[in-house]
């Protein structure tokens, strides 16, 4: 069984933060969607089976999909396949019909990444500097800078850690700080990579209302976390990775 | 040109970064600013008590070191480039680099600036500590064209930061031989000797960096030493140095970061 194919005939990405968004012309086949993987194949050891396995994967425009399965199985690696992150072996990942080595710094305006675990942070920056680091490296332009910093600090409620250092903060308040960061430059496809982990309650109601706003804009998202973990939330689909390949589940 | 604006800002953020990163260890001017004193008075009576072929006081020969001093700092300054990927590898901030519109290269290429800057203002620090507590003669009339000679000799020594960058990218060290080069740099360059009083073979080497003809030109323009080599080729070479390795350590860099990627490797640390 393969994931659910793209059902809509013209998506046409926004055009957001004056980010000119170019999607090629394709087949209605291949029509463009938020994120598409197809065939890819990952292995990290040549005497072993790959952790991917000719893997296809299609995100809707406004959807959520969740993707699990037992740890090691390769969720990780595909997340950070389809951020532009590693190279998968074979295969083809596009977000909106770009392919990152066809055009990565337009590729990662459009997609954003949650790692699991709480690296990823300058430890002696305070929560403004971190999201105003995040934004220029974002490379937004001039005038949605100051806004997105500030939706930011809004839609995370960050206004009482604004001036902390980030080790001066507690795990669930760094987790709550690199979701804001994730969703900062305003993307058109999220990736998360466990992203309860050390949040309080507070931090994941903010975090489904950052989602739900995204996937209202058409947006998409992709949830990865390991099976069993009791997730009370309405994805569009549910899938687990085995030998390789997305089950649904 | 939005684009252009854009980079501009990410570039400058970066040294930002780097800058308020600083600052939060409130002691590390302070030692810095400290060395430079404890190296400045070694040197001083040094020099009070060393006699050497070629100077004629000793105040000559403190010029000498002290120019010399300065331009190691610097040149020390390119080579801390490789210790702070590691620290972002290890923190997982190069992912976010990686992950970035800007990008990898750009962005460690905007690391080079903060300290190329802060080695820069201590470089001038110590010149001024050296006039106003030892004496230190500077030739005035000469000192700004100081100014775009050191910036040449920081384009020279620039690329071998971003050859051990890339190094460090792919065997994930941060010491990755950044201090046997540094030392053979200085060993060779004339830090605290002229080139001359080394062995035959030792000054053959010496001809091979670019410490020796950023060290001549500028101890020429700010304590007017006598030249080893005149100014036109010793600057000829440094620019040599930049404009042949600059290109190819950035093409090293982006290939190693890319090598990375598609092995998987740019994960690890």
């Amino acid at each position: 069984m393969t994931p659910r194919s793209l059902e809509i005939a013209e998506p046409v990405p926004r055009a957001r933060d004056g980010i000119d968004l170019v999607v090629a012309t394709r087949a209605p086949e291949s029509a463009a969607a938020p994120l598409r993987l197809r065939g890819v194949t990952k292995s990290w050891h040549p005497d072993r089976p790959p952790v991917l396995d000719e893997l296809d994967l299609t995100l809707d425009p406004g959807s959520m999909t969740w993707v699990g399965g037992r740890n090691g199985v390769g969720k990780t690696t595909m997340l950070r396949i389809a951020a532009g992150l590693i190279d998968s072996d074979s295969g083809r990942v596009e977000v909106w019909g770009v392919a990152a080595g066809e055009n990565r710094s337009r590729y990662q305006q459009l997609v954003s990444f949650l790692p699991a675990g709480d690296r990823g942070l300058y430890a002696r920056l305070t929560v403004r500097k971190q999201l105003e680091f995040c934004a220029r490296i974002a490379m937004l332009p001039r005038p949605r800078f100051r806004e997105a910093v500030d939706e930011a600090i809004d839609t995370f409620d960050l206004h009482e850690l604004i001036e902390r250092r980030v080790d001066r903060m507690s795990m669930g308040q760094r987790q709550r700080l690199r979701i804001a960061m994730t969703f900062l430059p305003r993307p058109e496809v999220v990736l998360l990579d466990e992203p309860l982990t050390s949040l309080d309650g507070e931090g994941a109601a903010l975090l489904h209302q950052a989602i739900e706003k995204l996937i209202a804009d058409d947006g998409a998202v992709l949830w990865c976390s390991p099976s069993g973990e009791n997730l009370d939330i309405p994805f569009d689909s549910r899938w687990t990775i085995e030998h390789g390949k997305l089950v649904a589940a | 040109m939005s684009e252009a604006v854009a980079a501009a800002h990410a570039f400058m953020a970066i040294m930002r970064r780097d800058l308020h990163v600083y600052m939060s260890y409130r002691t590390r001017l302070v030692s810095q600013v400290l060395t430079a004193v404890f190296s400045l008075t070694l040197f001083y009576y040094v020099s009070r008590l060393v006699h050497l072929n070629g100077f004629t006081s000793p105040a000559s020969y403190f010029g000498f070191v002290v120019v010399g001093l300065a331009l190691v700092s610097v040149m020390y300054s390119c080579f801390l480039i490789p210790e702070y990927i590691r620290q972002e590898l290890v923190a997982g901030t190069f992912e976010r680099l990686v992950l970035s519109p800007f990008g990898p290269v750009r962005s460690v290429v905007a690391m080079t600036l903060f300290p190329l800057i802060l080695s820069f203002v201590l470089a001038v620090f110590t010149l001024a500590l050296g006039c106003v507590l030892f004496g230190l003669q500077l030739h005035w009339s000469t000192v700004p064209l100081a100014v775009p000679a050191i910036g040449l000799a920081l384009l020279a020594f620039l690329p071998f930061g971003l050859l051990f960058a890339a190094l460090t990218v792919v065997i994930k060290q941060g010491n990755v031989g950044t201090s046997w080069v540094i030392a053979l740099m200085a060993l060779t360059g004339g830090v605290y000797f002229p080139v001359a009083v080394l062995p035959p073979w030792l000054q053959e080497v010496s001809r091979l960096q670019p410490f020796t003809p950023a060290t001549n030109v500028l101890r020429h323009l700010l304590v007017n030493s006598s030249l080893t080599v005149s100014i036109g080729p010793s600057l000829l070479k440094l620019a040599g140095f930049a404009g042949v390795l600059l290109p190819l350590s950035i093409v090293a860099l982006s290939y190693a970061i890319r090598a990375g990627q598609r092995r998987g490797t740019i994960i690890e640390y």
